[in-house]
């Protein structure tokens, strides 16, 4: 795995900001249709998950690591899952802070 | 009492004009000092940007200060990757998504390789350890290295990281009141000279002089900074500076133009 560049915490509306780099975040698994996965960001927005790793459950929470190649799309590079206990509200202020006031802290 | 009693003893010291302390007592600079205890140990949650951005103190000490803090210990939260497990030690790269740092985790009983056996590559860990320096790169000798169970820990970390940053980032700011309180008062004063009449030229002339910034000054002002600060005719200040020499409210030091307050204020 490239750990040269850091990742930005995104939600829905954060991804379409960092098109082309890489990316985290939470989305709760809604299908999963062969290559691709489509999940529900922590803002309520619908993303496609491309790539490996399709190993989630329905309705569990996957953490996506990849590259954001759409302004809903993410080509992943590494899934997670996060189980079904996933504080969504928590993880969108999160993403709101890091991408704001404090994003000297994480970019 | 003076000269009968050298023994040596601490409570012979008192009394008697002996008292070495008295010499060395400084004037307590009122907001300067900022607690920089070495006895209570601090704990800061980071994130690796924040560590690889830190300002180095010392390089003997390894002492790294960060939002004007020196942790004694910090804690990190990130993935595992290139574990690496030796006879004395097990090392790996922690990867937290700001960037990422060498972890060492020395084994020397069997509760340390039980620990270290159950971390594997990809997966995400707490850990406490100490921050250290060596040939400048930065690495962490970690104490405790614990997998990550519930995933919300993840988000609690990183809030913690922006509430530390936070409270001590404040605590930072909040140092320089006294000083930035004395600028008020030079800003209320200078916005005080209206009137022009001559009476209050000279008080406040005179009040400049009277500043404890002026009374801690060894040659005083100089008659410009008078001009400058307040703003006035330098025919009127001079006039008022020789008016408070007359009465003997203020004298001269170096030269003609620098004057000094004879009152303590």
């Amino acid at each position: 795995m490239d750990t040269s560049s850091p990742t930005v915490f995104v939600n829905g509306e954060l991804l379409k900001l960092y098109m082309g780099r890489r990316v985290r975040t939470v989305v709760q698994v809604t299908r999963n249709e062969g290559g691709a996965v489509v999940g529900q960001s922590t803002d309520n927005q619908q993303l496609t998950v491309k790539g490996p790793n399709q190993s989630v459950p329905v309705m569990h929470f996957m953490e996506v690591i990849g590259v954001a190649d759409g302004p809903q799309s993410i080509r992943a590079e590494i899934c997670t899952d996060f189980g079904s206990n996933f504080d969504t509200a928590s993880y969108n202020g999160l993403c709101k802070l890091a991408n704001g006031q404090f994003k000297n802290l994480f970019l | 009492m003076y000269a009968n009693h050298y023994d040596g003893g601490a409570s012979h010291f008192h009394g008697g004009g002996f008292m070495p302390s008295q010499a060395t007592q400084t004037p307590d600079q009122a907001g300067s000092s900022k607690t920089r205890s070495s006895t209570t140990s601090t704990t800061v949650p980071l994130t690796i940007k924040q560590i690889t951005e830190a300002f180095h103190l010392n390089d003997e000490r390894a002492d790294f200060l960060i939002d004007g803090v020196e942790p004694s210990l910090v804690k990190l939260l990130g993935r595992v990757l290139n574990k690496a497990e030796r006879v004395t030690d097990v090392s790996f790269l922690l990867d937290d998504g700001t960037g990422s740092i060498e972890v060492t985790r020395w084994v020397s009983d069997s509760f340390d390789t039980d620990e270290m056996t159950k971390i594997e590559n990809g997966m995400y860990v707490v850990l406490i350890g100490k921050l250290k320096a060596f040939q400048g790169k930065r690495h962490i000798g970690a104490h405790a290295v614990r997998p990550v169970q519930d995933f919300n820990q993840i988000t609690l970390h990183f809030m913690e990281c922006i509430h530390a940053h936070l409270d001590n980032s404040r605590k930072a700011t909040a140092v320089p009141a006294t000083t930035s309180a004395m600028n008020d008062m030079r800003a209320y004063q200078t916005l005080n000279v209206g009137t022009g009449a001559s009476g209050d030229i000279r008080e406040v002339v005179l009040s400049v002089f009277q500043e404890p910034a002026s009374l801690a000054r060894e040659n005083g002002l100089h008659v410009n900074e008078i001009i400058r600060r307040l703003g006035l005719q330098e025919q009127k200040i001079r006039e008022a500076i020789e008016y408070h020499v007359e009465v003997g409210n203020i004298y001269s030091t170096i030269d003609d133009d620098h004057y000094k307050s004879a009152c303590n204020g």
